[in-house]
């Protein structure tokens, strides 16, 4: 049976759990990178960092905090307010802040399904292994579209 | 008693011991928090009927649907209203009132949630003002503590002040026919004394400390509350119809009619003028989303509980207790009115005020033969609602509202710790409870 070990890149680019946020804004910047899992020093997979946790960082908690505001139209916060909640935590390690409950697939999840979690995810999945949830790899659109690409060739 | 449904046997047990066995474990199950109180109230009430302590039709009876009405109208037209952000803009424009002064905010933000707490549920204004008021604070580079703090005594406060504030005075105005006018005139100065006197001690815990600087207070005075308005046309079909909802509950004894009928109606108008011109399938779906906000486990709870009490009721139970509590006080209606007043409040800090509001109205009902007929009963019914409403503010599980606050400051890495909200807040409502005391004492003894 075809599984998600058929499309993932198995050398995924990684965050460490003693890494700070500063260290892990610098390098999903740097790399234009959508979503980095997280492991800690056994390899065990612990949730994922990614741009989407740095937008939710540099805007005001009350409206990124479960029943806050869900429009802010009045507020006129700069870019320079923006750095400075940046600012404030970046000497912080990322434990703080990774997603824990981000969607993950296993490596013998089926092939359809691994797709169907991508795409309702919208971002790269962390696909992790037995119990203790080693990663062993990412599931990415652009793995994902080169294989199925390669169908035609 | 209702003697043509009294059953003397249940399953083998009297029907009082069980209607009475059946009520403290539905309350213990309700307090543990372990079960969704209204699987509790809702199991609890067809427990009730199965077993034959009370009948179907009695059963239905029970049930007070004006209250009922009244919540679920009351829910809807707030859950369009807010689509419209009109309660952002008054936060912002009280807090720009009061040029982003951290203790002027405080005041405004509370005196705010004490108005909307009034006009609406307490749990539905905290759930508006607390994120607004999260985003001031760290704007302001205060912590959010006290402004939560002084939220949750102003909800409670507040909604003690009219009938549909709080659903203790809902279920009193609705069993004894107390009309929204009779809450303005007995309640709201008991609840604005209480309000400024509560005050004074969080100044001087709190607000004498709060500063912000300069650069802070522009980012605040920079909000602009027109952009709160995301739908205008939306705020003015929804205020239009709150005011005549309001101005509905003001004549409600006037025109004859009750105020479940006027909040079902003001409902269905603004349902009707918010979908005015949207295709049949959009309209569903509109409809859909505004009655998914209505909090159907607390309407669900209500129904629940109103079988549960009427089932205990009808078993002669709470008379037999109504005599005990009489020959405590001894029949003197001072004594009782402070009995209540200071129970209720006790009470309502630990458990929830509405079973325990739900099981004291029967009780003082069948009061009435010893202090000379039901118009007596007015102090006690006053003495009721200032205790359970104003209770609530003695501990974190005192009311919904806190608890919502609670969790809100939780998820905002601002915990609100039990012990600590309890060892500010319990003197404090003490405070408000003798304040209370004082008014009732003068006014009605």
């Amino acid at each position: 049976m075809m599984t998600a070990s058929l499309v993932m890149d198995p050398h995924p680019s990684v965050l460490h759990a003693g890494d700070t946020v500063g260290q892990a804004v610098k390098l999903i910047m740097e790399h234009r990178y959508r979503n980095l899992p997280v492991v800690d020093e056994q390899g065990r997979y612990l949730g994922v960092f990614g741009i989407n946790t740095l937008l939710r960082m540099v805007l005001p908690p009350a409206v990124v905090v479960e029943k806050g505001l869900t429009t802010a139209p009045f507020v006129t916060d700069g870019l320079h307010d923006l750095y400075l909640r940046l600012a404030a935590v970046e000497d912080r390690p990322i434990l703080e802040f990774i997603n824990e409950d981000a969607a993950v697939v296993t490596s013998d999840t089926p092939l359809v399904e691994s797709l169907l979690v991508l795409y309702r995810t919208r971002t790269s999945v962390p696909v992790v292994e037995g119990e203790e949830r080693r990663l062993v790899g990412m599931i990415s659109y652009w793995d994902v579209g080169s294989h199925i690409l390669e169908q035609g060739h | 008693m209702h003697s043509e449904d009294a059953v003397p046997m249940v399953f083998g047990w009297d029907a009082m011991w069980f209607a009475g066995i059946l009520f403290v474990v539905t309350y213990v199950l309700i307090m543990s928090e372990k079960i969704n109180r209204a699987i509790v109230a809702t199991s609890a009430a067809a427990l009730m009927v199965l077993a034959g302590v009370i009948s179907e039709q009695r059963a239905i009876d029970g049930v007070d649907f004006n209250t009922i009405g009244l919540l679920t109208g009351m829910m809807a037209i707030v859950a369009i209203t807010r689509r419209s952000g009109v309660f952002q803009y008054l936060a912002v424009w009280a807090t720009k009132k009061v040029n982003a002064q951290p203790w002027g905010i405080l005041v405004m933000l509370a005196l705010v949630t004490a108005f909307l707490s009034a006009l609406l549920d307490n749990v539905t204004t905290v759930l508006l003002i607390a994120p607004v008021t999260l985003l001031i604070t760290e704007a302001l580079g205060v912590k959010a503590y006290p402004y939560l703090f002084a939220e949750i005594f102003a909800s409670n406060i507040g909604g003690a002040a009219t009938l549909i504030g709080d659903p203790p005075n809902i279920m009193i105005g609705s069993a004894v026919g107390l009309s929204f006018n009779d809450f303005v005139i007995h309640m709201l100065p008991a609840a604005s004394l209480v309000m400024v006197v509560s005050m004074l001690p969080i100044y001087w815990v709190w607000g004498r400390h709060l500063q912000a600087s300069e650069e802070n207070r522009r980012r605040v005075m920079n909000y602009r509350e027109r952009d709160a308005i995301t739908d205008r046309v939306l705020l003015i079909k929804s205020l239009s119809v709150l005011a005549l909802v309001i101005l509905g509950f003001a004549m409600a004894h006037t025109i004859g009619k009750q105020p479940s009928t006027i909040a079902l109606a003001g409902a269905a108008l603004l349902l009707l003028l918010d979908n005015l011109g949207r295709k049949p399938a959009k309209q569903t779906e509109s409809v859909h989303a505004t009655f998914s906000e209505v909090e159907w486990v607390t309407i669900f709870f209500f129904i629940g509980l109103f079988v549960v009490v009427h089932g205990l009721e009808s078993t002669g139970l709470l008379t037999l207790v109504a005599g005990e509590i009489l020959t405590l006080t001894g029949g003197d209606l001072t004594v009782t009115a402070m009995a209540i007043l200071w129970g209720s409040a006790i009470a309502s800090a630990v458990v929830d005020n509405i079973p325990f509001v739900a099981t004291t109205i029967p009780l003082i009902k069948s009061m009435a033969p010893t202090f000379g007929g039901a118009e007596h009963l007015m102090p006690l019914w006053w003495s009721l609602a200032l205790g359970a409403c104003l209770g609530g503010n003695g501990s974190l599980v005192g009311a919904s509202a806190n608890l919502i606050v609670a969790g809100f400051a939780e998820r905002s890495r601002q915990p609100i710790g039990f012990i600590s909200f309890t060892l500010a807040a319990f003197p404090l409502m003490i405070l408000g409870i003798g304040v209370a005391s004082v008014y009732v004492y003068l006014r009605y003894l």
